[in-house]
Parts: C-alpha cells; structure tokens; sequence
C-alpha cells in the first residue's frame, strides 16, 4: 500500500519532516497503546504465574495449549454466533435507515444524522441499565403488554440469550449505520436513473447499482461491528444474568477475577487478535485482487 | 508591582497547600466506605482522603501488585489477606497507635488468615445465605437442597461468584470448603451442573436488583445486601443453608508498600471509633465487629437477621493459590453446558 510520490505536485506537498511532525501524533499513540501492549499480552502468554497472579517469565506452550480445550473452544464458538447474530440483525436494520438519511434533502439529513448520535451523549452502561428497566418482568414493556391486554403474564425478556443479543445491536447500530451512510451519500443519483433507463426493475438497480456501490460502506460497518461484539462483556453480563460466559468474559475473569491467570488470559487474547489479522489480511487480498 | 504581589501570594499559597497535603490513599470495595466518615476524617485532621475503588479481591490484588499507585490503606478478604501476609505484602499494625482496637469482639480477631492480628483489622463481617420472597414461595427453604429444586427454575439469582457457588456444593455434599482439590471438584460437579441450570441470573455487584424487580424469587447473596432488601420490604427472609455456611470478613491492611503509613494508622483508628464505626452500619448493614458501636444501634438494626444471625464458629475462606483455575475452568464449563 505504497502511494507514489510525485514530486511535480510542487507547493502542493509538504516537505518530508513535517509530514512525519503530523504524523508523529499517531504514531506515538499507536505504539504506546497498540503495540506496546499487544507486546506486552505476547510475553505475558508465553509466561507462568505464582500463587499470588504474577506473572513469572519463563518460556511455555502450555497456556495456548490449554486454549484450545474443548471448553474454551465452545466459548469461543458461542461468542462467534454471538457476534454474527448481532452484525447481520445490525446490517439489515442499518441499511435503509442510512439510506433514507443519504435520500433525505441536506437539513433532514443533518438532523437525522444529529439523532443516529445523540445516544452517545450518555454512558453505555447507563443505557444499559434503561433497557433493564425496560425488560424486567414487572418492567415497562411488560406493563404496557398487560395492559393492552396483548399478553395474559408477564414474558421472560430479561436474562436471555435474546436480551444479549438485543443489548449488543442497540449498542453497535450507530457503528454500522453511520460508514453505509458515508458510502450511501456519495453515491450520484444519475446512476441509479441510468440503471431505470437501461430496464433494470427497483430489486436489479438495488443489487446490481447500489449494493456493489455501498459495499465499501457495508465492509467498514460489518468490521466496526463485529470486532468489539465479539469482545463485549459487560453486556452479556447485565443483561444476559452472566449465565452464558462469552470469550470476553473469561478473559476478564483471567486478568481481574478470581481466574487470578494472566498469562492464560494473554495466551486467549493473542489467539483473539491473529485471528483478526488473519481474516483481515485475506479480506485485503481478496478485494484487491477484485480491483485488479 | 500588583502581579508581583499577586505572585508571592500564590506561591504563599502553594507552599502551604504543599506542607498541609498530608494525604491518604484508599484503595477499599465499591459501596463500603460511607462518604460521611471519608468527610469526617478529613474535617478533624486535615488529611486529604483519595478513594479509588474495586469489585474483587482479585482485582485488588493485581492493581497492587502491579505497582504504579502506592495505596496507604486497602480492604482485602480474608482469604486474599491470607497470601498476602504470605508473601509479606502487608506491613505489620503498630498497635499502639490503635488504642480503639479495644472495641473489637475478640471472636472476630485472631482468626486463621492472621492469626496473631498482626497485620489486619476487621472492618465488616458478612455470610452468604438465602433470600426468599415469602410472598411468592410459601415452601420452607432451610438450605441449599430445598433451593435448588426443579421446581424453581429460573427463579433463582446467586452471585457470579464461582469459588462461593462451588462452596455450596461442597458443604452440600459434607466435604470442606476450603479442600479445592481436582477430586473434590469432579464430586461436587454433577451436583453443580444441576444447579446453574436452575439459576436465572449470576450477579455479585448487586444481586439484590432482579430480587427487588420481581425478576426472581429466589437467592443466594452476600448478606448485607440481604439486609437492605430486608430494610426495603419485609416479605424478604434470610436463612443461613442448613448444609453449612460461612461468614467473610473484610479487613483493613497497609500494604508494604504503602507511603503514608502515620496517616493510614490515624483512619484505622478513627474509623473503629464507635460512632464513626455506626455510620458505616447505617449505610451497609454488615455484621459489625465493634461491640461498643452496636450498642449505639437502633433495635431494628440490631433485629435484621441478615445483619446478625446466629453465628457459630468462623470457618472462612482460606487462600487455595492456583487452585483457583481450576474452579474457573469447571464453572466456564459447567455454565457453557448448562446454556445448550
């Protein structure tokens, strides 16, 4: 991914030094935050532990071999469809919301953008916590049921696998709405004016038009969403009841709970993060070998 | 000539901010240390209090232990106290500066985690029992097995705790809760798996919650947060299990590596003074060693049977070391199954 630099651009271009001044910022932050400590989990995996939690350096296999126990497999396998429920229910629900943004006329589309975010303005546990008092048996959803008389006792919302779920994609769906919206807007009308004019029905120029022409939008929100909601915690936590551990969980309870394993911990967090490069990496060459 | 007069004060200023910042800093569980007694510390000795806060021992332990913040002052469990004195961590009490040691119950000193009470001062003791809404179930819950019935599936809230839940079993099955041995645990586990399947929700921070909104009407919690629900609306009993039981106590240490060692002593003492010792019961309705402040206690507080139940001998938690890995692949696995 080399840019070529091209010298006749003249006065338009920074000199070397300056570039590496603004840049500098960055870089500072992502070693300091991304790479020191992914450094730092690569050691700790290969490392033991004393009675007390710390870790003792030496050189050992066991804690990726002990990753791979039937029993943190299936965590892990559970966290996956976790986080694939919670990307696809995120995309389909997603799109037309940002593609009616991008339709919408220039002060709409602001407004309507202002909205998708204000959620943000409060701490996602707080959140959290309101759909709790939304879900709980003698909860406000449950109340309104009762007395429209849609439901003779009160459903079991909370502490399911279902509220997981629910949980995950209220607190993802900006994450996914927000990147289509950027591929959607850009998107020139004329083009889809060309596929009605060349007999494509509305469902051809959606598939064969926009959706190739969003897609880049749909990558980024699929990736923005599925990363930390295989990771999140707190939410399986809260509204699940912690009754179904999620990989996230357990590495927690390595780290600052009762597990009292860091290197353990570690060792399932690098496994964690090559799985992501890996699957990244080939993404990569696939749509480059698409573009060439 | 004013900035310049502006200048000196403000370095006047600084420099006496600098000579009277004596401080403390407290490293203590979420929802245990009343705002009131940090104040009122401050206010009678001019000690700056800073209070940052954690929801394990375990986490406790590897903040500390990971160095940056030097805490004056830290709240371990027993059983994390334990290992601590172990691996000298904890800085001997120089009892003399503690004349207010003397209200303390001796039943609560001396126990195994410190035997001499060298290095540790009980601040608050607590069990783990049952809760029941005798509105809703009208059978008689004496113990772990009347509990965990079928019959109250999904009904059930216990701590997501997993030493304490494989405790239960082990009591439940006669054996002792402090021997976690891999034979031990391939006993109790068929009996466990049984019951995760009955229990609804695992909450340790506030179990009480789902109990107060009807989302359960059962529960094995820690007994001070039974003692609030208690407080809130009397349909709530507790029990102490049939099968066995066990009180905690958490303590008050100063970690070796403390800096402020003079001020530490100085809350010690303060905060075992009776009156001071009472406002801490008043917000968390623990057991309270300090006999003097229970004599300042209303009869209500006295009579809530989660605040002082019977108590017969104090068989804590011991440290168990690496053991503890073990409980956390059996319960990982155990609730993994109990989700199919």
């Amino acid at each position: 991914m080399t840019i070529p630099v091209q010298p006749t651009q003249g006065s338009a271009q920074l000199p070397r030094p300056a570039r590496w001044f603004l840049l500098a910022p960055l870089a500072v932050w992502l070693v300091a935050f991304v790479v020191a400590p992914a450094l730092i989990l690569l050691v700790y995996s290969f490392s033991e532990r004393d009675e007390l939690g710390r870790v003792v350096f030496t050189f050992t296999l066991e804690n990726y071999a002990r990753a791979f126990d039937p029993v943190y497999l299936s965590v892990f396998g559970r966290s996956l469809g976790y986080a694939a429920a919670t990307t696809a229910i995120c995309a389909v629900l997603a799109y037309p919301v940002a593609w009616c943004m991008a339709q919408a006329r220039p002060p709409w589309r602001d407004r309507l953008l202002l909205l998708v975010m204000i959620p943000f303005w409060t701490s996602f546990l707080i959140r959290t916590y309101a759909w709790i008092t939304i879900l709980k048996s003698e909860g406000l959803l449950n109340g309104l049921l009762l007395y429209t008389h849609t439901i003779a006792a009160p459903l079991e919302l909370l502490y399911t696998p279902g509220a997981v779920v629910l949980g995950l994609v209220y607190a993802y769906l900006p994450f996914m709405i927000l990147p289509i919206y950027g591929s959607a807007e850009k998107l020139d009308p004329a083009l889809i004016e060309a596929a009605h004019d060349l007999g494509c029905g509305p469902w051809q120029s959606f598939a064969r038009v926009v959706l190739p022409l969003t897609r880049p939008g749909l990558a980024a929100g699929v990736m923005m969403v599925f990363v930390p909601a295989i990771g999140m915690f707190a939410i399986s936590d809260l509204m699940g009841g912690a009754r179904v551990p999620l990989i996230g969980n357990v590495i927690q309870d390595q780290f600052v709970g009762q597990a009292r394993d860091k290197p353990f911990g570690a060792a399932l967090a690098v496994i964690f993060m090559l799985i992501f490069v890996t699957v990244y990496w080939l993404w990569q060459r696939r749509a480059e070998a698409r573009v060439a | 000539m004013k900035s310049l007069r502006l200048l000196c004060a403000l370095l006047l200023v600084a420099v006496s901010a600098a000579r009277a910042a004596e401080a403390l800093n407290l490293f203590a569980w979420s929802e245990y240390v009343p705002q009131k007694v940090i104040d009122g510390f401050t206010k009678e000795t001019g000690i700056k209090v800073s209070y940052a806060t954690y929801a394990t021992g375990e986490e406790m332990l590897a903040k500390l232990l990971a160095g940056g913040a030097a805490y004056d002052l830290i709240q371990p469990p027993d059983y994390i106290a334990e290992a601590m004195i172990r691996n000298k961590l904890l800085r001997p009490l120089d009892r003399a500066k503690l004349p207010n040691l003397r209200h303390l119950a001796p039943e609560f000193l001396a126990l195994p985690h410190d035997p001499a009470s060298a290095y540790t001062v009980p601040w608050m003791l607590g069990t783990v029992g049952i809760v029941v809404n005798t509105e809703r179930v009208k059978d008689p819950i004496r113990g772990y097995r009347d509990l965990f019935q079928p019959k109250f599936k999904n009904r059930i809230v216990v701590v997501n705790d997993n030493r304490e839940i494989v405790s239960w079993a082990l009591v439940t099955l006669g054996l002792n809760q402090n021997a976690i041995t891999r034979e031990n645990l391939a006993k109790a586990r068929p009996l466990i798996a049984e019951w995760i399947k009955l229990v609804k929700v695992f909450d340790s921070d506030s179990p009480t919650t789902p109990l107060l909104n009807g989302d359960v009407d059962l529960g094995v919690v820690w007994s001070g947060e039974a003692a609030k629900l208690i407080n809130e609306n009397k349909k709530f009993a507790y029990v102490l299990p049939a099968e066995g039981y066990h009180p905690y106590v958490d303590l008050m240490a100063i970690p070796t590596t403390a800096k402020n060692v003079a001020a530490a002593h100085r809350f010690l003492d303060y905060v075992l003074r009776p009156e001071v010792s009472k406002l801490i019961s008043d917000e968390f309705p623990y057991t309270n060693p300090n006999l003097a402040a229970r004599k300042l206690l209303t009869p209500a507080q006295l009579a809530n049977p989660a605040s002082y139940p019977p108590m017969g001998k104090l068989d804590t938690f011991r440290d168990i070391g690496k053991a503890a890995a073990d409980i956390d692949k059996l319960m990982t696995d155990l609730k993994t199954a109990a989700a199919k």
